[in-house]
């Protein structure tokens, strides 16, 4: 089987430590990122961590990564969010605060920029 | 079977269940040290206020000057108990002049509970009042940002059956399917009746109305499917009511029933910067009594609206919109109806057409203006719903203008 890696985005997706997953492909990242799949696996909720919609980041990571646009997925949240059927991701301001909080929340996920080789984080790679 | 289950048991659930609700909002909000870190709770809203002024209808008011009945407030919050179930509420202030009727109320009171999930699938069961999750826009029909425009077409989102159709209190289930073959499929399933308000009553059946409609049957059932990364959508719908009414000694109206059965259909587009979206509809509505004892009435009403929306930059967008509305489709023109009622009910009570054209401008990223025009051909969607009044709505053609400023976060 041939697990081709993804074109680079110049993003990276990262997890808590505690995730035990360190692949996905991207119909499943889709599928979180518009709450459709919301458990790592049983009794292991997905904590999904966006920046705002305007932020470039996100808009890079909506358009390239899971090809939705970004309208797109803040319809998704705010049906969910407004009327019961679900929860929305929650919304950091900045990327170093998304590090931070992803690396402390168990079971997060979140995106951020090509990786500065420095920082401390679990990067789950992405496969089309 | 469990979709059996009575609606007063429901009713029952509803109110240990906003107790509950309430207090375990409370003692998290106290426990909470306000860290993002505590990922079960979320608390949002919206506060919505606007203007609208309906010229040559009742539409909205009486003396046809612009209102400021245009508020829509609502806050809810959602809690994570366990992995698998989840509690979740909204309350709303809901003021549309004649539209529907006024004052706060429970929006949606449940708990969401996870029942499966696998690589394909996740099946939720929702306990308690629920929204209705069938139609594009029904399930947010009252949370301004959500909605395409300020007013919905009216073909498919009557606001005189508003509060028959926004929910109810009974169990849901939503089953959504994933593979990268089909795409994705949702299922919606549901049965809930809801409280029957007099105001309610009386847009239904006319002010003279002074007995009890009750809500006795109700199942909705829809599926939705896009295929893998389209941008479509497409979405079928069946909603099936039973009511009946309980004539009291001062009323001019009798005992009797009445049948709503709705099909829908719907597609919708979403480009980079065009949103294209139709939904159709057919109504059966079966009357028996009434008008008298004896009385029985079938009609199916047509209707439904193409949409687009294209967006200008990041800030502006622009929504066009036709719509067509006819009570009978077997008297389109609505000349049976003013020949049947000997003349007391004009012809263009039978149909009841729009064109929309409006803008939104979001102003930030939590703050939008919504401003739009209406040109109306026909007022087969003005109210009251089964006795027309055509001493009020005499004109055939008439407008309506809106603007609303709205927050949410």
């Amino acid at each position: 089987m041939f697990i081709t890696t993804a074109p680079a985005y110049g993003l990276d997706v990262i997890a808590n430590d505690s995730v035990n997953v360190h692949s996905l492909n991207v119909a499943q990242l889709r599928r979180i990122y518009s709450m459709r799949q919301t458990l790592w696996s049983k009794n292991h909720p997905i904590i999904v961590y966006v920046l705002p919609s305007k932020h470039p980041i996100h808009k890079k990571f909506s358009k390239q990564m899971l090809h939705i646009f970004p309208y797109q997925l803040d319809r998704i949240w705010n049906k969910l969010t407004f009327s019961g059927l679900g929860v929305a991701p929650r919304v950091v301001n900045s990327q170093a605060e998304l590090i931070n909080i992803v690396n402390t929340t168990v079971g997060a996920i979140g995106y951020i920029d090509a990786l500065d080789k420095d920082t401390d984080v679990n990067v789950i790679k992405i496969i089309e | 079977m469990l979709l059996k289950l009575s609606s007063n048991s429901f009713r029952k659930i509803i109110k240990p269940l906003s107790i509950c609700f309430a207090s375990m909002f409370f003692s998290t909000s106290l426990i909470a040290n306000e860290s993002a870190n505590d990922s079960k709770l979320q608390i949002h809203g919206f506060i919505a206020q606007g203007v609208i002024d309906v010229k040559g209808s009742d539409y909205v008011n009486d003396d046809e000057k612009p209102s400021f009945e245009l508020t829509e407030i609502g806050i809810n919050a959602s809690y994570q108990l366990s992995s698998d179930v989840r509690l979740a509420g909204q309350a709303v202030y809901l003021n549309g002049g004649n539209r529907y009727a006024d004052g706060v109320r429970i929006d949606y009171l449940l708990i969401d509970w996870s029942l499966f999930q696998s690589e394909h699938w996740k099946t939720n069961v929702y306990l308690g009042r629920f929204k209705n999750y069938h139609w594009l826009y029904s399930s947010t029909r009252d949370v301004p940002m959500t909605r395409p425009s300020i007013i919905l077409p009216q073909s498919v989102y009557f606001d005189g059956t508003r509060d028959l159709s926004v929910g109810g209190d009974g169990i849901a289930l939503a089953s959504k399917y994933f593979d990268e073959n089909i795409g994705e499929l949702d299922f919606n399933l549901s049965s809930g009746r809801s409280p029957i308000s007099d105001e309610q009553t009386r847009i239904m059946m006319g002010e003279q109305a002074s007995g009890d409609l009750n809500f006795d049957e109700d199942l909705q059932a829809s599926v939705y499917w896009r295929p893998h990364y389209s941008s479509w959508r497409f979405g079928v719908a069946l909603t099936d009511a039973d009511f009946s009414y309980d004539n009291k000694n001062t009323d001019q109206i009798f005992d009797g029933k009445l049948a709503l059965e709705r099909w829908y259909a719907n597609a919708e587009y979403q480009g980079e910067n065009w949103t294209f979206s139709a939904e159709l509809l057919q109504e059966k509505m079966s009357v028996s009594g009434l008008f008298f004892p004896s009385f029985q009435r079938s009609t199916t009403g047509q209707g439904g609206f193409a949409q687009a929306q294209y967006q200008f930059s990041t800030e502006l967008q622009f929504l066009m919109r036709y719509e067509r509305y006819y009570a009978n489709k077997d008297d389109k023109n609505g000349k049976k109806l003013e020949q049947m009622s000997f003349g007391l009910v004009p012809h263009y009570f039978g149909y009841q057409n729009n064109v929309t054209l409006g803008i939104n401008y979001n102003i930030s990223a939590n703050l939008q203006f919504q401003l739009e025009h209406h040109w109306i051909k026909g007022t087969a969607r003005l109210t009251p719903v089964i006795t027309p009044d055509a001493r009020v709505n005499e004109n055939e053609y008439w407008q309506m203008s809106a603007a609303q400023l709205v927050y949410w976060f």
